[in-house]
């Protein structure tokens, strides 16, 4: 894939981009449309909730870093302690991420959220718990998701800040010895 | 799973200097893997554990002037990478001692499949096999991943649902919810209890020690005498508490011991007739 190409034109990564919303989007056609053509609720809960795992793990691992550059886990360190951790691309690979794939991933990722919460609210409403289980898991690997990312987002803006007035001030110092050292 | 750990030696006695050279050498040996501690999970690197949540007490980011790339272990896969957003420093060597590991922005797809997939398999020798790392558990479970619980569970699910001849959604559903909710509460219970345990960590152990009661469930599923049913049951739920005993135990203070290991042992009691009562 050729990343050099202008970005707004078209999609860096069309393969990735694709299934960063297939998953996605078959969990949520298949949790609406199965009520119509499958009777049983396991099968159901089972293939929807794999799919948004399935979605959940591409999200993370794949299309995130690939279409925006950012990637966050978890690790538990000699002490027994558990530390998040945020990662993300240098600065002029940053700048170089097509526009519009950063654009569809954000926005696939909040849309699926937000459709997720509707459903819920339709099987509170009719009183099925059990398929509120199913939206709730969905839901709550969506979440995740999106708090992961957005703090890794964060993140990287206060890293571009924190580099900025670094090298800002370092340079500063470096002149100002310079200045210092020929009086 | 800490960066530093990735590397042959331990970190912490470990200058910048030699972790450099040691990546050198690990780069040259080719393999994306760099086990750390023998039996530990294959440390390719960096871990892509998954799941949510809270703060971080402190952030490593990679230093600002290169978070980037990959080391030396990733240059022909990184070759073949449909994207290589690091372009220009694509086989640098990150001089900051914490985050030398080569870097997973950038590894193939396939890559991060197997490396979960090893991770999966290992913690799954750890928690529920014998071996000599189940005494010191909060090294045993370190990389912990909820991927395996998530498939223990639901195949547990689907066995009990299978077995059932009436109601087969109410008793996946059932199972299913019991098990996730049994799983946060215990982990809840063990830190109310003063308890040092991940949140994390403790989901995931609960969820592997899981695995022999699936595969009990199996055979009960496929054999009808019920005085097998009853031998096998109980086997397999003595595996699972002899699995989960060391690291609930060592996490508590010993003279809550027994409050804090009570309800894991009801939990796996009651799948265990659970399975045996369903025909």
């Amino acid at each position: 894939m050729d990343r050099v190409q202008p970005s707004g034109e078209n999609y860096a990564n069309p393969k990735t981009c694709f299934f960063h919303v297939l998953f996605k989007a078959a969990a949520l056609a298949f949790y609406i449309l199965s009520a119509l053509f499958v009777n049983s609720f396991v099968i159901i809960f089972v293939v929807t909730v794999f799919l948004a795992a399935l979605d959940f793990w591409v999200v993370k691992n794949v299309s995130g870093r690939i279409l925006v550059g950012l990637r966050w886990w978890n690790e538990i360190d000699d002490q027994g302690e558990s530390v998040w951790k945020f990662e993300c691309l240098d600065q002029e690979s940053l700048a170089r991420m097509n526009k519009k794939d950063s654009w569809l991933f954000w926005w696939t990722l909040y849309l699926t959220a937000v459709c997720w919460i509707f459903l819920g609210i339709f099987s509170l409403v009719r009183f099925q718990a059990d398929y509120l289980l199913v939206v709730g898991v969905c839901l709550s690997l969506s979440i995740a998701n999106i708090v992961g990312f957005t703090k890794c987002r964060k993140d990287a803006k206060k890293q571009i800040q924190q580099f900025a007035t670094k090298t800002i001030a370092s340079q500063f110092t470096s002149s100002l010895q310079s200045a210092f050292s020929v009086v | 799973m800490s960066y530093g750990d990735t590397i042959p030696l331990h970190p912490s006695s470990q200058s910048d200097i030699d972790e450099i050279e040691n990546l050198i050498n690990a780069g040259a040996h080719s393999a994306t893997v760099l086990p750390a501690r023998a039996p530990s999970p294959s440390r390719a690197s960096i871990p892509v554990s998954h799941s949510p949540f809270p703060l971080p007490p402190y952030q490593k980011m990679p230093p600002s002037s290169s978070p980037t790339p990959v080391v030396s272990s990733v240059p022909a896969a990184a070759a073949t990478t449909t994207t290589a957003p690091g372009g220009s420093s694509r086989i640098g060597i990150s001089t900051d001692a914490l985050e030398s590991p080569p870097d997973t922005l950038t590894e193939p797809v396939f890559d991060t499949v197997k490396r979960d997939l090893t991770r999966i398999v290992s913690n799954l020798k750890l928690v529920v096999f014998p071996n000599p790392y189940r005494e010191d558990p909060g090294r045993a479970l370190r990389d912990w991943d909820l991927w395996g619980p998530f498939f223990f569970i639901v195949f547990l699910g689907l066995t009990l649902s299978w077995s059932a001849s009436v109601k087969k959604s109410e008793v996946f559903a059932v199972a299913f919810a019991i098990l996730a909710a049994g799983a946060i509460i215990l982990t809840l219970n063990v830190l109310l209890l003063g308890g040092h345990i991940i949140f994390f960590q403790s989901l995931s152990l609960l969820g592997y020690c899981l695995f022999p009661l699936a595969v009990g469930a199996l055979v009960c599923m496929l054999e009808g005498n019920v005085i097998i049913k009853i031998v096998v049951v109980s086997m397999t739920l003595a595996w699972s508490c002899w699995a989960a005993y060391p690291f609930i135990s060592t996490a508590v203070n010993p003279r809550r011991k027994a409050l804090a290991l009570y309800p894991v042992f009801l939990m796996y009691i009651s799948v265990g007739f659970f399975i045996i009562a369903i025909d």
